[in-house]
Formats: structure tokens, sequence, C-alpha cells
């Protein structure tokens, strides 16, 4: 029973989490961007791509910590065990 | 070469401006610094704008700022992997270290050996991990000064014999002196410069130099084909393909065990500084990439051809790359500031890497298996002066021993460092395994790595791992980690089951 209790709030906790595996889709692909075009203003596609995914992935990342902000300032008054800086060994 | 007297003149007022903040850093927020969490973790009270700076000044070295765009200009497109590496970076910040933030908080860890000790109540395992961040941090101090040395020989200073070594002696003498008075304290607020000022030079320079070469697609079309994108990999094997991934997997997980990136990370004032910091740091990627095309630029510029730099491109190679550039691409007084700010940048980052050791030295060596209750004062003067014996070490390292084994050393040292990743990761997220288990996973995966790097002459770390007959040659951290990970995860059963046989025994 406590163990259900513990995924469920993980899980609303945690969910935003997931969007982190988009910078990582971006880049493992490596035949998708190795090529020229469409260049952008003179540059290759393969520069101006990963250049342009170090924005995006920081929007990702901002994203995600607001998201997460909203969800531990909504719900800390109500749940005192939903802290992030947790006890260690406390699952994620 | 001659010494350029403007240039010269702008470089060191703005480093005589640098120490002077570094020795007025010890007042700073002032706290008593005779206690190792003050002086090598600035009290755990840096906010979000200056643990950017910290962060940003301690992860984007000098030596980057020289040896990645040297690789652009003379391997191509494979020097952009740095690129990848530091997309994927933030993600495995934002995800891991808040969490090892508020445990170390909570338990006054210093180290990422001090967590593992606590965590798994095992001192050789700790041991393993501080002898391999001290092991791995050292090579990369030297390399600070392998960037350092460029841009003063680029300035014109003599580069031979004991003359030619002398700036680079002074600037660490400085630099170990307020290092000692001010701990970590110094090289936040230097930070702050040198970051100014790397961001001033790499602005200039994609805004001029560009204009002066006709354009970016001009620059892009004089580069060789061959070098503008990765070569497509023959049948039967992956290539670059997965070379150029896995060196950017691989590097991003090992950056944040080092224990210069750790301390940075711990002197944070708290969990929601790492994550905020997470999405901000990307800004100091977004430089990397424009300073990474500078290779291009050199190239379009043709500085490798012009006679003038002839004398640089024997003595520094492809490191020359970049200040040849400058020189060729802005007045007198602009080069001064951009050599300065390279200059700088390597203070930085040696400062924090020397208290780093210092602190796993004093921490879990001589605190651990010599003086287990030497007082807070004795710990803290123990760090200081072991600070400057890593300095010392640095640079009699560069001066004694051809910069190519450093460059090794280096490149065996990122293999290394990824070998803490699991007794951390399984550390912060699980009570299911071992020390013993993970100190056979960390040797398994530190032996099989050395090997992979050793089958290529210790030149290269890229293993040509053969998979049913299909080659993919990967970075041997990433490959050598999967081992270790493995024989971690295999060998804990057993050695919990040992342990509980051992008990009943002691029991019976």
């Amino acid at each position: 029973m406590a163990i259900s209790k513990s995924t469920k709030t993980g899980w609303r906790r945690y969910w935003p989490r997931l969007f982190l595996l988009i910078p990582f889709g971006a880049i493992v692909w490596v035949p998708f961007y190795n090529r020229i075009e469409p260049e952008f203003g003179g540059i290759p596609f393969f520069y101006w791509y990963q250049l342009a995914w170090i924005l995006l992935g920081a929007l990702v990342v901002f994203g995600i910590y607001l998201i997460e902000t909203r969800i531990t300032g909504v719900t800390k008054r109500t749940e005192p065990g939903f802290e992030i800086t947790g006890s260690p060994g406390d699952v994620l | 070469m001659s010494l350029d007297p403007v240039a010269t003149s702008v470089f060191v007022v703005l480093f005589l401006f640098v120490t002077w903040i570094g020795f007025a850093a010890a007042r700073w927020r002032k706290a008593d610094l005779n206690v190792l969490n003050e002086w090598g973790l600035g009290g755990r009270r840096f906010g979000t704008v200056v643990t950017w700076f910290l962060l940003g000044g301690d992860l984007y070295t000098a030596y980057t700022f020289i040896a990645v765009p040297a690789l652009v200009f003379g391997a191509g497109a494979i020097g952009f992997f740095a690129i990848p590496y530091t997309i994927i970076i933030y993600p495995i910040l934002f995800l891991v270290f808040p969490r090892l933030w508020a445990i170390a908080h909570k338990q006054g860890h210093v180290t990422a050996a001090d967590f593992v000790r606590e965590r798994f109540s095992n001192r050789y395992l700790a041991l393993a991990v501080a002898l391999t961040g001290i092991v791995a941090t050292m090579p990369y101090i030297a390399l600070q000064l392998v960037g350092m040395e460029v841009v003063i020989g680029a300035l014109g200073f003599p580069t031979t014999g004991f003359v030619g070594h002398l700036p680079l002696i002074i600037a660490f003498i400085v630099l170990a002196c307020f290092t000692y008075t001010s701990g970590l304290r110094a090289p936040a607020l230097i930070a702050v410069v040198k970051d100014t000022l790397i961001f001033v030079t790499v602005f200039a320079a994609v805004v001029i130099i560009p204009a002066q070469l006709g354009g970016y697609g001009a620059i892009f079309s004089s580069v060789p084909e061959e070098k503008l994108l990765l070569p497509t990999p023959d049948a039967g094997s992956l290539g670059t393909y997965s070379a150029y991934v896995t060196l950017a997997l691989g590097s991003a997980l090992a950056l944040f065990l080092y224990p210069h990136a750790m301390t940075g990370i711990l002197s944070a004032s708290s969990g929601n500084v790492i994550r905020r910091n997470a999405a901000l740091l990307s800004a100091y990627s977004f430089i990397l990439g424009l300073i990474a095309l500078l290779g291009f630029m050199a190239i379009a510029a043709g500085v490798d051809k012009d006679p003038a730099f002839a004398g640089g491109f024997s003595l520094y190679g492809a490191n020359f790359a970049v200040p040849a550039l400058f020189l060729a691409s802005f007045p007198s007084w602009f080069v001064g500031v951009a050599f300065a700010a390279i200059a700088i940048g390597a203070l930085v980052p040696a400062a924090i890497m020397s208290i780093a050791c210092a602190n796993l030295f004093t921490r879990n060596l001589y605190k651990e298996f010599w003086r287990p209750d030497c007082t807070e004062a004795e710990e803290a003067r123990m760090a200081k002066i072991v600070s400057l014996i890593v300095k010392v070490g640095a640079v009699v390292f560069i001066l004694a021993i051809p910069q190519a084994y450093a460059i090794q050393l280096q490149l065996l040292g990122g293999i290394w460092i990824i070998q803490l990743l699991p007794a951390i990761l399984l550390g912060l997220y699980s009570r299911a395994f071992n020390g013993p288990s993970l100190l056979a996973g960390w040797a398994a995966g530190t032996l099989v790595g050395t090997y992979m790097a050793g089958t290529q002459g210790f030149t290269s770390s890229i293993f040509p791992l053969a998979v049913f007959g299909l080659s993919v040659p990967g970075y041997a951290a990433l490959y050598s980690v999967v081992i270790n990970f493995a024989v971690a995860i295999l060998l804990a059963p057993l050695f919990d089951y040992m342990a509980k046989r051992g008990a009943q025994s002691a029991a019976s």
C-alpha cells in the first residue's frame, strides 16, 4: 500500500523529467544531421542544427524546472513528504 | 615573433587585476577560512549567479578553448563532438546532482568519496574514488598550463630555456598563493572577470572575423570538403558515426564526476541553484560552439600559410590556430584582452582542480587513514598545503615531461573518472548494492578501459568493438563503464550472501 502511494506521488512529481530525453533523441542519430543542406546563412546543416539544439536543450530543461517548481509549490503545503531534497534512499 | 608592447601591457594589467581580486576574495562573505567547508567549498553559500560564473569558469577551461578549435582546424567535423557533449550534460546535471547536493549538504560531505564512504560504509571504495579523482585531475591541471603557454608564446615572449618558462612559473606561484589564502572564493570571484572577458572576446570574434573573411558562407566554402562533414562509414562499420555519439555521451557522463565539477556543485547554496544552472549554463555551450567555429575561420584566414606564424605553428601545432587568428584579425590592445581571457581562463579551473584534489586527499586519505581525530583547523591547513603541492606537481609535469604524455594521461583520465559512475549513481538511487561489488566493478572497468586505450597505443580512446561482425568504433570510457555496471550488479547478491553468512557464523 505504501509502495503504490509513493510511486503515484513520485510519478506526479517527476513526470516532466521524461522530457529530458528530448535532447538525447536530437543528437543520437548522427546520419540525420551529418549533411550540408539545408544551409542557414551559409552555415551547413551539421553545424547550425547542433548549435540550435544547445538553445532548444536549455529551453527543455528550463521548462521542466518551471513545471516542477509549480508542482512542488502547489503541493508542498499539503504533502510535506513531497520535498525534492528528500532523505537518501527514497524512490525517485 | 617579437614582443608586442601594447598587447602585453593590456595582458599584464588584466593579470594584475585578477591577482588583486584573488587575494581580496578572502574578505568576501567573510568567514573562518580555517575550516575546510569554508576554504574548500566557500561555505556552500553560492547562489544562482555566482554558481553560474563559477561552474562556467570551471568546466569551460582554457584548454577547451584552445584544443576544441584546434581539433576543428586540424581534423574538421569530428571536433564538433564537444557540442552534442555539452547539450546532454545539462539534462544529466538536472536529473542527478541536486539529489547528491542535498545528501552532501545534510551529511556535511565535502567530496564524492565522502558520499561513497558514508553510503556503502566502505573506506576502500572511498579510497578508490578519491585516488581516481586525484589521478584523473592532475594531468588536467597540467593541460591548463598548455593553454597559458600558447598565449604567452603568442605574445612574443621568449619560449626557450628557463627565461621562456618564467612567465608560466610566476603565474602559477601567484595562483598558488591566492588559492592558499582565499580558497574557493578566489576562483569564484575571478570567474566573473574571466567569463566576461571570454564573452566579449568571442562576440567580437564572431562579428569581426567573418566580416573580414567575407561572411560565414565564404568561411565554410574555403574549408576542404573532407573536413566539413563526418566521413560516411564503410560497409560493416559504424565508423565515425558511433565514435562521434559515444564520445559525446561518454564525456557527458564523466564530466560531473571530475572532482572540480563536484566541488563547484557542492558549493551551491541549494538544489534549486543547480537546477536553474542546468538551463542557464547552456550559454557557455553556445559560446563553445562559436569558439569551435574559430577553427574553420583560421582555415579560411589561411593563418597556417602565413610566414609570420610559422614559428608558432612549429612550436604549438594546431593549438596555435586560435592565437594566430586573433593576432591576424584584432588590433593589438584587443589581442591583449583576448589572450588575457584565455590565460585567466586557465587560472580558474586550475585553482578549483587543485582545491578539489586537496579536499580529496585531506578527507579521504589523510583523515581516513592517518589522522582520524584531527581537528578542523588541522584538516583545513593540510588541504591548503596539498593544494600548493598539487600545483607545483602540475608545473613540474608540464616543464619536465613531453606534452604528448599530458594529453595521453588526460585522455586516460576520462576513462578512469567515468568508473565512479556506478558507485555514485547506484548510491544515490538504491540500497541494493554493496561496497565490495562496486569495488570489483571499478577495478574491472578501469582495467578494461585502460586495455582498450592500450590497444590504440594510448593515442586514441576510440575502440573498434566488434559486434556480430559489425565494427562499432566507440569511446572506450563508455564501453568500459558498461562492464563496470555489469560486474557491480552481478556480484552484488554474492557479496550480500557472503556478508550474511559471515554475520551468522559470528553470531553462533
